[in-house]
Parts: C-alpha cells; sequence; structure tokens
C-alpha cells in the first residue's frame, strides 16, 4: 500500500468526519440535539481509550503482562459511584457555568484566580507527553502501513513530505479541526455537538476496528481463545508470567496502585471532566453512562491477550514492535483492508483524544491564564470577544504543538504505557481538592492551592525527573545515587521507600504531601467569605437555597443595557442580546425598563455566570469586580432588619414579634404620646435606625409638625417641620398617601429632598403615612446614617404596619377623650339636673280662691328656666327666670339666686326692692360666670286684688282679663340681672279680678319652631289659652303644650319651657 | 421512592463499589494468580473475564432501579449526592 492510498483513505475518512460535524452542529441550530442522548454521552466518554488503548494496551499486554487491565478496570470500579459523584459534579457544573476542570475547582474555593493558574498549568503540562503520545502512535502506524514490510526499519524515522514530516501535518490538520468546532465563536455553554458527534463516531469506529482485529487474530489466525493460549504456554513457557501476575513483591501495591490512578484518570483528566461534566446535556444520562461506558472498555479489551500473545507467537516473540501488533498483523497477513480498516480505528483514537484534549486546555488556557494577565493589566478596548477567540485559537495550536515538540526532543524514548501512566498520575493529583470540595465545606482554598502545588513538585520529581533521565536528558546518576549523591533523595526511592514499583512510590508520595497538606491547611486556616459561600453552593448544590442570593444589593447598580454591553465586548453583540433576552424572559420589568432593585444581583449574577461561561469564573469574577468598582458601585449586605435570624420564614417570626409589641403599646391604654414613643423607641432599637420621626398634620399651621420623634438632636428639629406639597418625600408621602422610601439617598432626584438628605446625612429613608380610616393624618419617619438598603420589601410591610398601628392609637385616643368628655358632661348634667329640680317647687301653693299650676320641662341639656312662690298670706309672690347658660355653672346662680329670693324676698318690701337686691347680690358672680339672669317677678295681694311687678328683661307675663276677654301683657323698665350693677327698675301695679288669669312663661314655649322655621309665637300662645279657657290652670298648661308640640311637629322642646298660670277664682 | 428505600439503595452502592474494588484487587486477585487452565484459558485471565462483566452487570440492574429525576431545577429530588 502506498501512501498515496493512505492519504486518499485518510482524506476520505476525515471528510466523514466533517460532514457528521457539520450535520450535528446543524441539527443544534434548528433546535434539535443529536447527540443529546445518553447512548451518544456514553461513546463520548471513550474518549478515555486513546492510541494509548489501541495500540499500547497489546504493547504492554506481550511485554509486562496482565496490568494493562487496571487502566480499565478502575474506570469500571469508579462508575459505581458516578450516580452520586458525577452527577454531583454535573449538576454544580450546570449551575455555575463551569467550562473546565480548573474552573471547577477554581470556582469551587472562592473562585479563586491563582488556584486556576495552578490547575491548568499542572493539567497542560501534565497532558503535553499524552498529546506527544498520540502523534507518535498516528506517525508511527502511517510509517508502518505505508513502508510494510520495511516498517521495522522506518517505523521511528520521521517521514517528510516536501520538507515537513507526518506527524507536523496531522498536528495542523488536527488543529485546524478543533478551531473549525470549538473555536468559531465563543459559546456561551462551551458545548461542541460537532465535534461531540465526531468523538462519538470515532468510538464506534476504533472499537469496530478493534474487534475486527481481535476476530480476525482470535478466530482467523488462530482457532478461538484455547487454541492460542494454548499454543502460547507450549511455546514460550518462559513467558508464563504474562497471562499472570509477575511474582515479584511489587506487582500487588502496583496493580493497586494502576486502579486507583485510572479511577481518578477516567473523572479528572482534562478531556475527560469535558466529555463528562461540561459536554453533558442531562444528568441523567450518566445511570446508562455508568454501565455503558465500562462495556465499552471491557469490549475494546477483550481481545487485547489474545493479540498481544498471537503477536508474540507470530513475531516469534520479537517485541520490538510489540506496540504495533494491532497494525503489523494484518498487514503480516496481508490484509490489507483489515489493516487501513485498524489504522483508521487507530487514526480515530488519537484525532479524538488530541482535539479534546487541546481544546479544554486552550479553554483553560484562555481563562485561567489570559484573562487574569488581560484583566491585571486593565486592558481597555470595546470589543474583546474577538481578540479572546483569537487567543483561543492561538492556544489549541500551541498545545498541539507543544505536543509534537515533546515527541520530536523526547518521543522516542519512552514506552507509550509510560507517557500514559505520567498524566495519569497528573490527573490524580486534582481528586483530593476536587472530591473534598464536593463533601467538606471547610475544604479550603489555602489548602487546595498548597496540596495542588506539592503534588505538583512531587510528581514532577518521582516522574518527570526518571523519565528525563531515561531520555537521557539527566544523568542516570540522579537515579542511582541521588541528586549531589543524597541517597534519601532518590527519585524513584524517596525518603528510602525503594521496593515500591515507580508508579506506587510516586502514586504514595504525591498524595502524601499533597492530601496531607490539603487536610492540614484546611483544618487551621479559615476561608473567606467569598469562599464559604462557594463552598456551601457546591457542597449543598441540591438544597442550596436561591432565595438567599436576595440578601444583597447592589449600590449604584448598572442597568441592563450596561450588563449587555458588558457581556458584549468579552462574548459578542449577538451572542450577548440571546443571553439577556433568555434571563429577562420571565421577569418583570418596571416602566423605567429596569429590574427592581433585588433583582438587579441576580443579572450580576447572570452576567458573571454567562460570561464565565466564556472565560472561566475567576476571570468572569474580576471582570466583573473591575467593571463594578470603576463604576463606584459595590455589592453590599443587606443590613439584615431583623437581626441575627435569616430572612424569609423565620423573619416573620422577627415580624410578628415586633408587631405584637408594637400593638401592645398601643393597646396599653397609655398616653398617646407615650404610645408613640414606644414605638418610634420599638423601631429605633430592633432596626437599629438613627432617626425616626412621627410628623403629625396641624390645621393651624398648614404644616407636619414633629409630634414624636427618637434619636434626634434637637437642632434637626428646629427645621423638621415640613411643608404640605410634593417638594419634599414627606409631603408627597402625606399628599399621595403613599409609602415614599429610597434605599440610597443617592437616587433621590428632588432638590428639596436631595438638599435635605445632604444637610443631615441621610443614607437612607422611609416615610410611611399615618391614616385613619384611609386619610393620611401624619407620617412615620425612619432614617439612616449609615447604612443603604434596608428597606427590603419585607420590613417595608412591617412599616407600613407600624404606621398602621399609630393610626389606631390615634383614634383609639381620640376615641377615648370623647367618650370622657361625654361621660363627664354626663355627669355634670345630672348634678344640674338634680340642682334644678331641687330649685323648683316641689308643690303648688294652696291658697283658696288661686288656682295655681306650675310647670317646667327642661330640654336635652340641663334646663336653665326656674320659678318660684314665696306665700306670705295674704301676699303671693311669683318668680319665674331664665339663666343663659346651661351648665352647672348656671344651675349654680340659680340656686344662689333661689337662696336670696327664699331668704330675703320675705323682709323686703316691693319686687323692685327685691329685684335690685338681687341684681346688686348676683352681679359680680354673674359677670365673672360671663351669664346673665332674665327675671319677673309679681307681688299679688290677694285680698286687695292688686299684683306689683317689675320685669328684669323676661318675656312680658300675660293676663286674661275676663271682663273684656283680652290679654294684657305685662312689663316694666328694667335691664337683665348681671349686666349694670346700677340698674333702676320700674315697679308697676295691676288688679287681677276674679275669672282674670295670670299667665308667665319662658321663652321655650313661644320660640318653639316648626319645620318651616316659624316661630310658635305669643299669638298663637294667646290662642292656645283661649281655647282652654275655662278649664283649671293645670288643663290649661297642658293643652297649650300639646298646641306646641302639635305646632313644632315634635314631642321635646329644643328649650326648657316653664309656664306658671294662676287662675283667680274668687 | 422513600427515603428510606433511597439510603438502602445508596448503601447498596457503596456495599457493591467496595467489594468491586476488593475483588478486583491486589491482593484478592493472587486467589486465582495460578498456573492451571480451564478450557485452555489460564484462571487468572478467565477471573477477569467473567468478574469484569458480572461488575458491569451489577452496575446496569442496578442502574435500572435508579428513578431518573427529570426535575431540571433539580432540588429536593438530589439529597442523596
Amino acid at each position: 500500500m502506498t501512501y498515496e492510498h493512505i492519504n486518499l483513505t485518510i482524506l476520505f475518512y476525515v471528510l466523514i468526519l466533517f460532514a457528521v460535524a457539520f450535520g450535528a452542529a446543524s441539527h443544534r441550530k434548528h433546535g434539535k440535539s443529536i447527540v443529546s442522548n445518553p447512548h451518544i454521552y456514553s461513546l463520548t466518554l471513550a474518549i478515555y481509550c486513546t492510541s494509548w488503548t489501541y495500540y499500547g494496551s497489546v504493547g504492554r499486554a506481550a511485554t509486562t503482562g496482565l496490568d494493562f487491565l487496571t487502566i480499565y478496570l478502575g474506570p469500571t470500579l469508579i462508575s459505581f459511584t458516578w450516580w452520586f459523584l458525577l452527577r454531583k459534579i454535573i449538576l454544580i457544573s450546570k449551575e455555575h457555568n463551569i467550562v473546565s476542570i480548573a474552573d471547577f475547582i477554581a470556582s469551587r474555593y472562592g473562585k479563586s484566580t491563582y488556584l486556576g493558574v495552578i490547575v491548568t498549568i499542572f493539567a497542560v503540562l501534565g497532558i503535553v507527553p499524552y498529546i506527544a503520545l498520540q502523534l507518535k502512535a498516528i506517525n508511527h502506524t502511517f510509517n508502518l502501513i505505508g513502508n510494510w514490510p520495511d516498517a521495522s526499519v522506518n517505523a521511528a524515522t520521521f517521514i517528510k513530505f516536501g520538507g515537513v514530516d507526518t506527524a507536523f501535518i496531522v498536528a495542523v490538520f488536527l488543529a485546524l479541526f478543533c478551531i473549525l468546532f470549538a473555536a468559531m465563536r465563543l459559546d456561551s455553554t462551551e458545548h461542541h455537538e460537532g465535534l461531540i458527534a465526531v468523538i462519538a463516531l470515532e468510538s464506534i469506529i476504533k472499537l469496530i476496528a478493534f474487534l475486527a482485529i481481535g476476530i480476525f487474530v482470535t478466530y482467523g489466525l488462530f482457532d478461538g481463545f484455547s487454541d492460542i493460549f494454548t499454543k502460547f504456554t507450549n511455546t514460550f513457557p518462559d513467558k508464563q508470567n504474562l497471562l499472570r501476575l509477575s511474582p515479584t513483591c511489587s506487582s500487588g501495591p502496583r496493580w493497586f496502585s494502576m486502579t486507583f490512578m485510572s479511577m481518578m484518570a477516567v473523572m479528572f483528566l482534562p478531556r475527560q471532566f469535558h466529555a463528562m461534566v461540561i459536554e453533558n446535556t442531562n444528568h441523567n444520562h450518566v445511570r446508562t453512562a455508568m454501565w455503558a461506558f465500562p462495556a465499552y472498555l471491557f469490549l475494546i479489551n477483550l481481545f487485547v491477550l489474545p493479540i498481544a500473545v498471537g503477536g508474540l507467537l507470530t513475531f516469534n516473540g520479537d517485541t520490538s514492535l510489540a506496540d504495533y501488533y494491532v497494525l503489523s498483523l494484518p498487514l503480516s497477513a496481508n490484509q490489507q483492508a483489515l489493516a487501513v480498516l485498524v489504522f483508521i480505528g487507530g487514526f480515530s483514537a488519537a484525532a479524538g483524544m488530541v482535539m479534546l484534549e487541546s481544546i479544554t486546555s486552550a479553554t483553560m488556557i484562555l481563562n485561567n491564564l489570559v484573562m487574569p494577565i488581560i484583566l491585571r493589566f486593565n486592558l481597555k478596548m470595546t470589543d474583546m470577544s474577538g481578540i479572546l477567540l483569537n487567543i483561543k485559537r492561538l492556544a489549541i495550536i500551541g498545545v498541539i504543538f507543544l505536543g509534537y515538540f515533546y515527541y520530536h526532543i523526547l518521543g522516542e524514548s519512552a514506552a507509550l504505557i509510560n507517557i500514559g501512566l505520567i498524566s495519569f498520575m497528573a490527573a490524580t493529583q486534582f481528586a483530593p481538592a476536587l472530591l473534598a470540595g464536593l463533601y467538606w465545606e471547610k475544604a479550603n482554598q489555602r489548602g487546595a492551592a498548597i496540596g495542588l502545588i506539592l503534588g505538583f513538585i512531587l510528581w514532577c520529581y518521582t516522574l518527570l525527573i526518571p523519565s528525563f533521565v531515561n531520555a537521557g536528558w539527566l544523568p542516570t546518576g540522579i537515579l542511582t545515587e541521588g541528586p549531589f549523591a543524597i541517597a534519601w533523595l532518590k527519585p524513584t526511592a524517596l525518603f528510602y521507600l525503594d521496593n515500591l514499583d515507580i508508579w506506587s512510590h510516586s502514586l504514595f508520595w504525591t498524595l502524601f504531601f499533597n492530601i496531607g497538606a490539603f487536610l492540614t491547611i484546611s483544618i487551621t486556616t479559615k476561608q473567606s467569605k467569598q469562599e464559604q459561600e462557594q463552598a456551601h453552593r457546591f457542597v449543598q448544590v441540591s438544597t442550596w437555597d436561591k432565595n438567599k442570593n436576595q440578601l444583597s444589593r447592589l449600590s449604584k447598580a448598572p442597568s441592563i443595557m450596561e450588563f449587555v454591553d458588558l457581556m458584549s465586548k468579552f462574548i459578542g453583540e449577538k451572542e450577548a442580546h440571546t443571553a439577556i433576552a433568555e434571563y429577562l424572559g420571565d421577569r418583570t420589568v418596571d416602566e423605567k425598563g429596569s429590574l427592581s432593585e433585588y433583582e438587579i444581583p441576580n443579572l450580576k449574577r447572570f452576567t458573571e455566570k454567562t460570561l464565565a461561561a466564556s472565560v472561566g469564573a475567576a476571570s468572569a469574577r474580576i471582570i466583573i469586580e473591575n467593571y463594578l468598582s470603576a463604576r463606584g458601585s459595590k455589592m453590599e449586605d443587606i443590613f439584615n432588619i431583623f437581626g441575627t435570624v435569616s430572612l424569609s420564614r423565620n423573619a416573620s417570626r422577627e415580624q410578628l414579634s415586633v408587631l405584637y409589641e408594637a400593638a401592645n403599646a398601643v393597646s396599653s391604654g397609655a398616653d398617646l404620646d407615650d404610645i408613640f414613643d414606644s414605638i418610634l423607641e420599638l423601631l429605633y432599637r430592633q432596626f437599629r435606625f438613627d432617626l425616626c420621626v412621627l410628623r403629625f398634620y396641624d390645621e393651624q399651621e398648614n404644616k407636619l409638625i414633629v409630634r414624636n420623634f427618637k434619636g434626634i438632636d434637637t437642632d434637626f428639629l428646629s427645621r423638621a417641620d415640613r411643608e404640605i406639597n410634593d417638594e419634599t418625600c414627606i409631603g408627597k408621602a402625606y399628599i399621595n398617601n403613599k409609602i415614599q422610601l429610597a434605599n440610597d439617598s443617592d437616587c433621590v432626584d428632588n432638590p428639596v429632598s436631595v438638599a435635605i438628605v445632604q444637610r443631615e446625612g441621610i443614607k437612607s429613608f422611609a416615610h410611611a403615612p399615618v391614616t385613619i380610616e384611609g386619610q393620611p393624618i401624619g407620617v412615620l419617619s425612619s432614617y439612616s446614617h449609615y447604612s443603604k438598603g434596608i428597606y427590603t420589601d419585607e420590613f417595608i410591610e412591617l412599616y407600613k404596619n407600624l404606621a398602621a398601628q399609630i393610626g389606631i392609637a390615634w383614634r383609639n385616643a381620640n376615641q377615648i377623650a370623647k367618650l370622657i368628655e361625654a361621660s363627664e358632661q354626663e355627669k355634670e348634667l345630672r348634678i344640674a339636673e338634680s340642682i334644678q329640680l331641687g330649685l323648683l317647687p316641689d308643690k303648688m301653693p294652696d291658697i283658696s280662691g288661686l288656682d295655681i299650676a306650675g310647670i317646667c320641662i327642661p330640654a336635652k341639656q340641663v334646663g336653665g328656666d326656674y320659678y318660684d312662690f314665696i306665700v306670705q298670706s295674704p301676699d303671693i309672690d311669683i318668680v319665674i327666670a331664665d339663666v343663659s347658660g346651661h351648665n352647672v355653672g348656671a344651675a349654680l346662680l340659680m340656686a344662689e339666686a333661689r337662696t336670696f329670693i327664699q331668704a330675703r324676698a320675705r323682709l323686703l318690701v316691693s319686687p323692685t326692692v327685691v329685684v335690685d337686691s338681687l341684681n346688686r347680690f348676683l352681679y359680680k358672680d354673674l359677670t365673672k360666670a360671663e351669664l346673665f339672669i332674665t327675671l319677673f317677678y309679681l307681688k299679688y295681694d290677694h285680698d286687695k286684688k292688686l299684683m306689683t311687678y317689675t320685669n328684669a328683661g323676661h318675656n312680658h307675663p300675660l293676663v286674661y282679663h275676663s271682663s273684656t276677654k283680652s290679654f294684657e301683657e305685662l312689663d316694666t323698665e328694667g335691664l337683665i340681672l348681671g349686666i349694670k350693677q346700677e340698674v333702676s327698675f320700674e315697679e308697676r301695679h295691676g288688679i287681677l279680678e276674679t275669672g282674670d288669669i295670670l299667665i308667665m312663661y319662658t321663652d321655650g314655649i313661644i320660640e318653639a319652631t316648626n319645620n318651616k322655621g316659624e316661630l310658635f309665637g305669643l299669638e298663637r300662645l294667646k290662642n292656645a289659652i283661649i281655647e282652654s279657657i275655662d278649664n283649671d290652670s293645670q288643663t290649661i298648661i297642658d293643652n297649650t303644650l300639646i298646641i306646641a308640640r302639635m305646632f313644632q311637629g315634635q314631642r321635646h322642646f329644643v328649650d326648657d319651657v316653664t309656664m306658671i298660670v294662676v287662675k283667680i277664682n274668687q | 421512592m422513600s427515603e428510606k428505600s433511597k439510603s438502602q439503595q445508596r448503601q447498596m452502592w457503596i456495599l457493591f463499589f467496595i467489594l468491586g474494588v476488593i475483588m478486583l484487587n491486589f491482593p484478592f486477585i493472587q486467589i486465582f494468580n495460578r498456573p492451571e487452565t480451564i478450557f485452555g484459558i489460564p484462571v487468572f485471565i478467565l477471573y477477569i473475564l467473567c468478574g469484569w462483566p458480572f461488575s458491569i452487570v451489577v452496575i446496569y440492574l442496578f442502574s435500572r432501579t435508579i428513578i431518573e429525576d427529570n426535575n431540571k431545577q433539580s432540588t429536593g429530588d438530589n439529597n442523596d449526592l
């Protein structure tokens, strides 16, 4: 077979791969993913089987025996744990948009930049030999198949095509392929459907090819397993140890060590981590992969021993080409087609590994090495995405060519299997930090970093140095006598530990220092806050409460568009817009087109996560932090208003207790000011406000006047009253009857408020209207001088509640005042009433020839009316009076007047003297009480039928003269009592004949008003009297009152009604 | 699946993992490290050729008992992680 044939075949195969990749990529664009299924996922994990498996297993089986099996038994065993372990890693990675193993470890330990650097350097150095190994395999097999049967001569040489060798061409081609499928754009998810489809296809090809050659050797060249082993036993009785564990004591530990290393490597080699975790589309795929992947490993290893043994038999025990028995067996049997298939299978195994490994390395280099440098030097570029993409492409090329040069310089010296195991050991070093990080929250950054560095140093010392010695780079003396002849520093027998094989020895010392340092430092040092949060999120990935996010806010937060611009800079405009559209999908955006204050931190987190997908967690954190700090905004922990108890469910308990205390204060029945003070005190003390002020509306000043305050200085008090207008937030709260708050006083935009805020050094404040039945009566304000973002939604609810409690207290207090007032008035009225009743005569005087009747009907309020008789036969004095007031004072004055009259009237000769004396006597008291009395005094001499009377401004009494059937009004000159001290009262006389009727009354009756507003009046009174003129006095009164009541249309008189009727019978 | 059977299942996984590690490892395999052959195949190789697929079958059978959680938020249901 010529090179041209092989080239054409490879070209054809590559074209198929391209077609598959494009197909998968375009399917994805249409929303369908052909790679998102558990079987494809399992096949991509088979990236584990590289050309090292493909060729190297047979080589190792033919030379050192069965321990190649450990490389595949390890993954089978670890897959028992995948449902818990791998799935957890996948969930965490999805949660945090992790893009590589370096990213994962950095992210776990507080998004640490330097931990990312350590892992990246370690990973890249660890896999470069591995890539070299793949290039070597392709190069060798290419030469082998092209030069057969002279392969033994030329296999190790570099075939040149126009000055360049095969490995170089292969490297260029692989780099190109990687860039096409993994670095065409910066993906915000780091999923490469095309590449994954190709890897899955390659896994199928390599399995088919290997099974084909296995079956050909076992059943074509030989007659089944029994035949091949029997022939081998017979031909090479001295090589029986190849089919058993070697009897040397180190074979046991080596088996154990290699199993352990492969367990770790299958998960933590960067490409394995990528295929398993990053490219995983559904964590449930793990369920299938955990048996399908081991099954794949079993199948691909099934014929390794027959091929190895068959190779030994065919080539008469020549092991110089043992690594390539797989290819040389069909070639020697002249099976060209099978040989090409095997070659293609081997090519697939190598190409897949190189591509995926270089892409994951490039991602790590970009995110964990380049980005921190760019960010460190704070390079200002408008659009970084193009540059980042090119850096990624360069990194891919760089990694592949590092492998190429390694192979060129060093590659020929070491057997395939050894190079692979060096990489495995490197991957194993990630295990402690990663695994402990999943389950142990205390595992910290410093511990992980020191552990990794020590592991890395020991790895170099115990594995790389010996391999450099073997390559002839270093003197062999280092191995045999130790560096500088220090025996205990021999790289393969460190600290005299010389009875272990090189792998067990290295595994022991690397992990001893790695885990030792990691545990010791983690236990003895503390985590930063950021680290704690990340640790918690990783360990508690399933139960981690997303609500806890909302405990922080962003001061001077950027707008959505600013976040988008920031993202565009790193991932390109289109990607940024797609991402934000997805994010905003189900979120509410307010009228200003921005998110609520508590949504902004989530947006920040989302932006960081999106950036993390392109540039890694550590870099994303730095980008966001730099960006925000440049704006002067920073994440602030929300001042936990509810004390030490965390928010959410527990908070409501706190909330309730505060409300309970406030309600207690309100219902305590204490003085209103005491209640207000205790509520303000509660606010002040519980929530550590700097000022709490309660203002009430004052009608006279038309201002909101400070009534109660807490934590305020008197200086502030002098300018604390507020006008009712919307220039101030307080005025606004009052007018709009709506809470006004500012979590960040820097955001206040009206000029008056800004002036106040600046003058008083207020950082945040809230004003809640205090209302009664929905009407504002005042404003409850609280201020903080130090904290921003106090006012969470929960707290605002509580705050409104407190304002409502104040309203209730106010209303209660008002009602109580009214009640007291009412009851006091009631009491007073009762006193007045009893005084008044006591003043009135309890029975009419019984004088023959006189029919006397009198009545006094107090109105609703206590009456000020008074009438009395003083009998001094044959005289009878009749007095009727009306005091202007209707209270106890008036009643007392009336009592005073009565006492005077009762005591003195008998001694005084005439009504004028009585009234004049009374006026003098009461003048001072009446003036002081601002009261006055109208009074009519009449003395009637029954024998002479002569009446003498004087009037002090009272209603004119009526006399009905039966002779003329007409009414006479009695009146004299005189002023009402209590106006002037010196009053001259006129005295008049008149005759009352038999049959005449004297009617005396107060204004209550004639001022009775009907619903038309007409007064009852004197005429109606006269008519009413005439109607019952022939009846006795009492009947006259009764009838008159009936008529008056009918007139006003109601039973109750508005004013007191007093009436005296005296009928002269004889 | 109840919490109890879930936790029991988890313990079974760990048990089988440990059994696997022991049985496919040194020194257990030393038992089969003998020169005898069965059907011409060395005992040790036969042990691996049977023990390995057996462990895969165990995983397969076990994986059938897992109820996938389709809750993408994956809260609550993954407390066993």
